[in-house]
């Protein structure tokens, strides 16, 4: 359901639902001309700002009046670029969503940009040298001495296997160079959900009977507390019965891969990550040719 | 003949005394004096301190509430609305949209939806008599009758002004909404039968002296989206209005920019302004003052007085004679404040420089999220307390262009500052803090509070913990994981002697009750 919702938000002013993003579009509708076409995204984003942002804010988000047009997960991916465009040069009648009194051009490039902000990683891979990129990762980055990959790698940091269809190429390499990349909906947007904050955190803990076990916090609320150990092994406690939490506020992650790795190197792991992932129907990633760019 | 038929009447209504008795008030009279098994408005009664005096839950059994039942509310998510109830049934409102539950048992009675279904944001309804009240996505009220669900009445709302997700709330007959375009503004309609009859804007005109404080610039923006208090002794109704726009950047309105960022009081016969207060004064950091104003009478500094309680986005607490809106006290419910560092013997903030957002970026606490937000305190005439939920942290505001007034804004969390929520005592009349209680991991907005003559704090918890909390002492007491973000405010009331908790917690309604009672 959360799902359909979603899609519904796209475009919408916040009088729409469900129902009406059924009707939407109408089927595929026409083909994007501007697809993959850089300067189409730049001209779009002037335009968007320009007409849209009104209603919906900057970048894509939710204003006062209309909708979040993208979100974070995929199903922002469920409204093709064609239903798009008709969203925006008809409108959603019954709601607050007028018909844009714009080229058909215009519109999409605006579609374009959109289509931009909505997509993965996985659909919109970084250039590179894919296999130098994976031994980069596995050697030099030492990313694999935490997080795991296919099935090897460490267990203090995030699962990155299905990276790129989780998370767009941007955040990608802001997690590699950004101490906090994490940023929050304007002032009067709501959130659907927020980002696990704090996972990952270093935490050292010490029970009631003195024992001490440090490792990398899974979650935590205001009564437990989810964490992995350095021995590998889930720890979960009541908060109540612990003599000592500390939650190393600084994550583990070195944000530097830019200036550690050589540019070459940087850009090769970006493109390596940026293929990570899965979608329907799955295919092959490490081992096989590279996915197809869409 | 006639006087046969009076005499009958007579006879029937001295009747009808003596078997229903008290029971028989008024619409208006079950507003002012509120029924405890009752939570009629938004805050609970007019004074918005969302206080029972219900008291079978209390600080010593609190460790035995249980969950009674949970109601999915098919097809929304991020559930905003405060649940009123009313007889023992409970209304769940959206725009276009009420659900009436059996507040006992959780099961749905009728659900009045008109098309389309609106995900947008809504955060209560209000009863009257026999009527709830549905506000629509194509601007129009319904009055349904709240036994069926059957629509009363349909009227068109007066255009342009477009109703925001505030809850509405009955005032002197009237039912009073407010919204946000084409500039804030709070009107009046007949709650009998939804006939227009005032409106108050927030954008002054040009013979208004407050027009002059926008640096000739059209007045925007002072948005009203957050249900009102109402002191039904002076006739005032209280609300809060939002920032000016440009949000982010005062370019091209230098001024104050009235009314923006005020709490307003508004006569609630004629909806002309009584007095107004400026919390921040040309802000540029979206500082909305539509966090509820709390009513008590109190003495303050020995005098018994009307008092008007606030807790501020921008992280003042004020205390305000709520008669004439004379400022008595403005003092920090936060640790981190650093674009003013006081306010004048008039309550208007001394700044400090270099706060303005920019380019590269420009670190202010609080943050844009505000100290506190839209989820509503609580206030207790037991402890005296004022209960408010508080974000600590700073964020970092950015403007595209330092030129263009239009320019794409945003603000992120700061790195060096990240957010961390409480829930904090503070002493009513001194703004003191007495003691807070830290939800882990929830960092900005969050749900509300209440508290009860049980001497207890509901209190849920952004990432889905509902807690009760000692009152006198912030003490946890009881926990239990609804599973799912809130940001909506807890109600509670009674059916047959059981009281009940109930929040929305995501896309759900949880009630609770002691474990061992009915």
């Amino acid at each position: 359901m959360k799902r359909v919702v979603s899609i519904a938000a796209l475009l919408v002013t916040c009088t729409a639902g469900p129902m009406v993003a059924q009707r939407r579009g109408g089927g595929p509708g026409p083909v994007n001309p501007f697809l993959g076409n850089e300067q189409a995204v730049r001209e779009g984003e002037s335009l968007y700002g320009q007409h849209c942002t009104t209603c919906h804010a900057p970048g894509g988000g939710g204003g006062e009046i209309g909708p979040a047009i993208v979100s974070g997960d995929r199903a922002d991916i469920g409204v093709n670029d064609g239903q798009t465009f008709n969203t925006i040069k008809n409108g959603v009648p019954g709601t607050r969503m007028p018909p844009q009194r714009l080229t058909d051009e215009e519109i999409w490039k605006i579609t374009t940009y959109i289509h931009s902000l909505r997509g993965t990683a996985f659909d919109n891979p970084m250039p590179g040298d894919v296999a130098h990129g994976e031994e980069v990762f596995w050697g030099k980055g030492q990313c694999g001495t935490c997080h795991m990959l296919g099935g090897k790698g460490g267990l203090t940091a995030p699962d990155l296997t299905n990276i790129a269809s989780m998370r767009k190429s941007s955040t990608i390499s802001a997690a590699l160079t950004k101490g906090q990349h994490h940023e929050y909906a304007s002032g009067g947007a709501h959130l659907p959900a927020l980002p696990p904050d704090g996972r990952y955190l270093p935490v050292h803990v010490t029970t009631a009977d003195g024992k001490t076990v440090d490792g990398v916090l899974l979650n935590e609320d205001s009564y437990s507390i989810q964490m992995i150990g350095n021995d590998n092994q889930l720890h979960l406690f009541e908060r109540g019965r612990l003599r000592r939490i500390v939650v190393d506020p600084k994550s583990l992650m070195p944000t530097d891969y830019d200036k550690r790795l050589t540019a070459a190197e940087f850009k090769d792991l970006l493109a390596f990550l940026t293929r990570q992932g899965t979608v329907a129907p799955p295919s092959p990633r490490r081992g096989g040719p590279p996915p197809v760019e869409q | 003949m006639l006087e046969k038929r009076v005499v009958l009447f007579a006879l029937l209504v001295v009747a009808l005394g003596s078997r229903f008795g008290a029971q028989v008030r008024t619409p208006d009279e079950m507003l002012v004096n509120p029924d405890p098994k009752d939570w009629l408005t938004y805050g609970g009664a007019y004074n918005s301190q969302r206080y029972s005096p219900l008291k079978q839950v209390t600080a010593a059994n609190a460790s035995r509430l249980q969950a009674k039942w949970v109601y999915h509310v098919d097809g929304l998510g991020g559930l905003e609305p405060t649940p009123i109830v009313m007889n023992g049934v409970m209304y769940i409102s959206g725009f276009n949209r009420v659900d009436a539950i059996d507040a006992r048992s959780g099961n749905v009675i009728w659900k009045y939806q008109r098309q389309p279904p609106s995900a947008t944001r809504q955060r209560g309804t209000a009863v009257y008599g026999d009527k709830v009240y549905v506000m629509t996505s194509d601007g129009h009220i319904v009055a349904l009758d709240a036994r069926t669900g059957g629509v009363r009445w349909d009227v068109k709302s007066q255009a342009p002004y477009e109703i925001s997700g505030g809850a509405p709330m009955v005032a002197d007959g009237k039912l009073i909404v407010s919204g946000n375009r084409p500039g804030g503004f709070v009107q009046a309609y007949d709650a009998e039968t939804g006939k227009y009859i005032w409106t108050w804007s927030a954008m002054p005109k040009p013979d208004d002296p407050a027009y002059k404080t926008w640096g000739g610039a059209k007045p925007q923006g002072a948005p009203i989206w957050i249900s009102g208090s109402y002191d039904p002794e002076l006739g005032l109704l209280y609300y809060g209005t939002g920032q000016p726009n440009p949000q982010w950047t005062g370019q091209g309105r230098e001024g104050d920019n009235l009314y923006s960022d005020s709490i307003v009081a508004i006569d609630v016969k004629t909806g002309t302004l009584k007095w107004h207060f400026q919390n921040t004064p040309h802000d540029v950091h979206d500082w909305d003052s539509m966090e509820v104003s709390v009513l008590v009478d109190l003495p303050f500094r020995g005098q018994p007085r009307k008092l008007l309680l606030h807790a501020n986005r921008n992280g003042f607490y004020y205390v305000f004679d709520r008669r004439n809106g004379q400022f008595l006290l403005g003092t920090p419910f936060i640790d981190k404040l650093d674009w003013a560092t006081g306010l004048t013997p008039e309550g208007r903030p001394i700044l400090t420089p270099g706060h303005e957002p920019s380019v590269r970026g420009t670190t202010t606490c609080p943050s844009t999220a505000g100290a506190t937000n839209w989820p509503p305190p609580s206030y207790s005439p037991e402890t005296h307390y004022f209960y408010v939920v508080v974000h600590e942290g700073c964020g970092v505001n950015t403007i595209t262009s330092s030129t263009d007034p239009d320019s794409d804004t945003g603000y992120f969390e700061s790195a060096s500052d990240p957010w961390q929520q409480y829930v904090r005592a503070i002493d009513a009349v001194t703004g003191k803090r007495v003691w807070e209680y830290k939800a882990v991991r929830s960092n900005h907005y969050g749900p509300g509070l209440l508290s009860t003559a049980g001497g207890i704090v509901f209190a849920p918890e952004q990432f889905g913990q509902v807690s009760v909390l000692d009152a006198k002492t912030g003490q946890s007491l009881w926990h239990f994981n609804t599973g799912d973000l809130i940001t909506a405010a807890p109600v509670t009331y009674s059916i047959d002697g059981q009281q009940f908790f109930a929040i929305a917690a995501g896309t759900n309604v949880f009630a609770f009750g002691l474990g061992d009672s009915r």
